[in-house]
């Protein structure tokens, strides 16, 4: 009688371990992530797709809010790749059409001969998805109707809107450097859908990206210091296929309360300021500590 | 006072694509094959995004005073790596070493600092390091 109770609780045991964590998927792996991709046509179907199997998210709640505070930064990657599996002195890992393969490839032969011009060199915000390359201190933000993502290079933020709204109507779309970003709460990860973005570069020895380009991001706390995105970038023009990418931010230790991220003003110190060249090469204007007098260098 | 500024030129490894001190614009115009080593008094210290720059006076040869500008990264960057502007006031002495700009301009990359009253050293780029 006892044996039949002992195994009546096992078997108890063992569907509730079947239901709660057995019936559960298994992580998906990069190979996973990148073939999802492949799945859905558009990065607006992929958004629906995840946004489904998180049967439509949910509102946060102030009581029981992601704990994302902190001075995070992203976790160094040689060359800033856009890929951080991106092996030693390997090309990007994007899939790009011949066009913008070719186009790539002039950059990183013109790089070798000292022509190389960065369209952030203006001042110009970075905009996604580079902007998830940068190397600078970043805050993240999270209310129940927006997240902020913060990178402190010209003040960056990028809004997530998570109150249920939609993106603008297509016939009112414009080229938007962060584009527009709404998002859902699928348990503790926050999906994104970005589209209106501008053209652009993933980082220098990069290839271009167009103003069709759109993202779907997952990010998700991966432990107490990390912050994990996984992104997907569409652009039909440029990439046969979307261009998966996992992302990491680290918190800093700060136990002094040093941190602090500040105004950045890029225009502050004309030592700073370059000018493109007729070959496309980048030039400093006039250094202030040159005395005008005497013409710098080459010019 | 120059340190032989002809004999300070020596090679270094030329770095695939990566050149962390210029986050803002390219770096091509660095020699990055280089390098050049001074010794001088810091006339200036601009602590500025994105880039800082350090203006060192260097004596010639001939008695004659050149400024010499380092570019670094920006403040939050420098402070990470321990660079505060109370490490170089204005005539502090140091031996600083970078990377010059290929037309002659009197400006380089600041690789790493040495102040001559105590022998420390600042390197900018340990600012990118996740501690």
């Amino acid at each position: 009688m006892r044996s039949v109770a002992v195994y009546g609780g096992l078997a108890a045991l063992a569907v509730f371990l079947y239901i709660t964590v057995g019936a559960q998927k298994p992580p998906r792996t990069k190979a996973d992530m990148i073939e999802l991709g492949r799945q859905h046509k558009t990065a607006a179907d992929l958004f629906q797709a995840l946004k489904n199997e998180a049967k439509g998210g949910r509102r946060l709640e102030w009581a029981k809010m992601p704990d994302w505070s902190g001075v995070y930064t992203r976790r160094p990657v040689a060359g800033f790749a856009f890929d951080p599996d991106t092996p030693a002195g390997a090309l990007p890992t994007a899939k790009l059409t011949p066009e913008y393969q070719a186009k790539m490839m002039k950059r990183i032969e013109d790089l070798k001969k000292g022509i190389e011009w960065d369209p952030i060199s203006t001042c110009a915000p970075p905009g996604v998805p580079r902007w998830l390359t940068e190397p600078f201190l970043r805050e993240f933000i999270v209310t129940p109707d927006q997240t902020w993502l913060i990178n402190e290079m010209v003040n960056d933020i990028r809004r997530i809107y998570t109150d249920g709204r939609g993106h603008p109507p297509e016939e009112d779309r414009y080229p938007l450097y962060n584009g527009d970003s709404i998002g859902v709460w699928d348990g503790d990860k926050l999906l994104i859908h970005t589209n209106q973005l501008k053209a652009g570069i993933y980082q220098r020895a990069h290839p271009d990206y167009t103003d069709q380009v759109e993202t779907v991001e997952i990010w998700r706390k991966e432990d107490d210091k990390t912050l994990g995105a996984d992104v997907w970038v569409y652009d039909p023009p440029a990439l046969v296929e979307p261009w998966f990418t996992h992302q990491t931010y680290q918190k800093l230790s700060d136990p002094d309360k040093n941190l602090r991220i500040r105004y950045w003003n890029c225009g502050e110190n004309q030592n700073n300021t370059v000018v493109q060249t007729k070959e496309g090469a980048t030039e400093f204007q006039q250094f202030t500590f040159v005395p005008s007098d005497k013409k710098q260098g080459g010019k | 006072m120059v340190r032989g500024f002809a004999v300070a030129l020596f090679a270094v490894a030329v770095v695939a694509v990566a050149v962390p001190a210029t986050a803002h614009h390219s770096g091509a115009m660095f020699d990055e094959k280089k390098t050049i080593t001074v010794e001088g008094t810091v006339k200036e210290f601009q602590y500025t995004n994105p880039h800082s720059w350090l203006l060192v006076d260097v004596k010639n040869k001939d008695g004659s005073v050149t400024t010499w500008g380092f570019e670094a990264e920006g403040p939050t960057t420098l402070q990470r790596a321990g660079i505060r502007p109370s490490e170089f006031k204005v005539g502090t002495k140091i031996t600083i070493t970078g990377r010059p700009m290929k037309d002659g301009t009197p400006a380089a990359t600041w690789e790493y600092a040495v102040r001559t009253s105590d022998g420390k050293k600042f390197n900018p780029r340990e600012g990118f390091a996740v501690k």
